[in-house]
């Protein structure tokens, strides 16, 4: 982490700890950490330019939930993350987000359908700033817990990714590479098999920005909206931004350790459809911990 | 609490009645020979006059670190409980039973009116805030009645000496209440004892924890 990110950060993160314990009302502090790896990276096209690497990611996450009445409760606050990769030691970055969501109960009772609207703001600083970026999302969701073993919910989020370009054009394309917008759906159900153990299947598409990064290719050039070097996966590496569409699935088992806290093995396969038939593929076995005070 | 009832119904009782009161000792395991906790261990009298002149009592099932406490609380019929909230947060704790129907509003502190529970049966308790929170209220039919501990054990004291129909139930029972009837004969002279043996079922409540795929809290 760079010293500008830390010298901004790290006190806003101290100042959000100290009113929330001053604040003495329902906050939620969890905190997530995973261990994965991904066989490729950089979305690269052929098996030949694909990167492999382990990482390892942690996150701290502080929400204040204010009921008020009626089935609805706001929820505000923030989480602090940061992910270490094996090998792309570029790829290295830091996050800080700040949520405020909106959450109706459709009834009473943990089996009633709710509804959630929430935004964020986020800013992501990485070991080598050109991938420095803010992030906005939008979401909306849906659930219903249909008994003590099922639970549902769907999820449709926009977002978007401004991140800070060079200005100069690369091979007549703009060098803004790293920027994106996508609108995604994902639904999600989990069955508890015990008490401690669960069972999650979740499916996603999403459409819209993708970044591939691979040596330079003019196929691909003719295809991208934007290119820039992405000298983090090497000296001949180039990030080119397409439209694609991506179907992503995912099966998580988690065992409950307390009932504080989860550990969970997960495995998530994407599929990406870019423009011009650029399609790239991607495998993500994860181990997780999780831990809500 | 039970104790502290039982007591207050034994001194209304006759004093020939106080002269032969009687005690019982109960053992609770499942069927692996697991001592079982929070079951709750009701004596009927068969003579329903040996029941006579309780005034039920006033009683409190507290919400502390996001849960009920006790998880269990056996109360005598036309008791008025209390939901104190001792968390910093506030609660909105309802039931759906047909024992009892009730919702309280949010509320924080001691500021929640108290239920009364006027008719017998199984009352469950939840926190529309908080999903996971779940907590039981027994409303008994007879006032001597009490539950089991980490141990397993329990005792009913200060009960006319005489016959009594004795049963157990426990959240997570896999069979009636009716199955577990006994017939029991207290003398004032030596107490008695029982052992149950029960079947539970694997109790699966709503996670406290959102795991990496689930919706996170709140």
């Amino acid at each position: 982490m760079n010293c500008k990110f830390a010298r901004t950060l790290l006190p806003a993160f101290l100042i959000f700890c100290a009113v929330s314990h001053t604040a003495r009302s329902d906050w939620t502090v969890a905190t997530a950490t995973a261990l994965s790896h991904d066989d490729n990276v950089g979305n690269a096209l052929s098996y030949t330019n694909k990167v492999s690497d382990y990482s390892a990611s942690a996150t701290v996450s502080m929400l204040q939930l204010i009921p008020f009445g009626e089935g609805y409760s706001l929820a505000a606050g923030g989480d602090l993350s940061g992910q270490v990769y094996d090998h792309l030691s570029g790829l290295r970055n830091a996050s800080i987000d700040g949520l405020l969501s909106l959450k109706k109960k459709w009834g009473v009772g943990a089996f009633a359908t709710w509804t959630r609207a929430g935004i964020s703001v986020g800013r992501t600083d990485y070991q080598q700033g050109y991938r420095d970026a803010t992030i906005y999302r939008a979401s909306l969701e849906l659930g219903k817990r249909l008994d003590e073993r099922w639970n549902l919910w769907a999820k449709y989020a926009f977002e978007r990714r401004a991140a800070t370009s060079s200005g100069d054009e690369i091979y007549g394309l703009s060098s803004d590479a790293f920027s994106q917008k996508g609108r995604s759906f994902a639904v999600n159900a989990r069955y508890s098999l015990s008490q401690r153990f669960s069972i999650s299947l979740g499916a996603l598409l999403r459409h819209g920005d993708v970044v591939s990064t691979t040596p330079p290719a003019g196929y691909i050039f003719a295809d991208s909206k934007a290119v820039a070097p992405d000298p983090a996966f090497g000296p001949d590496a180039y990030a080119y931004r397409l439209d694609g569409t991506t179907y992503s699935g995912r099966l998580v088992a988690e065992y409950s350790l307390t009932t504080h806290s989860l550990i969970g093995c997960g495995f998530q396969r994407s599929e990406t459809h870019a423009r011009g038939g650029n399609n790239y593929s991607d495998s993500l076995p994860q181990l997780t911990w999780n831990y809500q005070f | 609490m039970a104790k502290q009832f039982i007591g207050t119904v034994g001194l209304m009782l006759l004093g020939t009645a106080l002269a032969q009161s009687a005690e019982m000792r109960v053992l609770v395991k499942d069927y692996k020979g697991k001592l079982v906790a929070d079951a709750v261990v009701l004596a009927v009298p068969v003579d329903p006059r040996s029941a006579l002149h309780a005034h039920p009592p006033t009683d409190a099932m507290d919400q502390v670190d996001k849960q009920f406490v006790p998880y269990v609380k056996p109360i005598y019929v036309g008791s008025t409980v209390r939901f104190p909230n001792s968390d910093n947060i506030r609660h909105q704790v309802y039931s759906f039973s047909p024992a009892k129907k009730f919702e309280l509003p949010l509320y924080a502190g001691t500021g929640a009116p108290p239920v009364v529970f006027d008719k017998p049966g199984v009352v469950v308790l939840g926190c529309n805030i908080h999903d996971w929170m779940i907590g039981y209220i027994y409303v008994s039919e007879t006032p001597f009645f009490t539950k089991t501990g980490p141990l397993g054990t329990a005792v009913i004291t200060d009960m006319p000496a005489g016959e009594y129909i004795v049963r157990l139930w426990h959240p997570s029972m896999d069979h009636t209440e009716e199955t577990t009837n006994r017939r029991v004969t207290l003398s004032a002279d030596s107490p008695a004892s029982a052992e149950w043996q029960i079947g539970l079922k694997p109790s699966i409540r709503v996670p406290r924890v959102s795991g990496a795929a689930s919706p996170s809290y709140p």
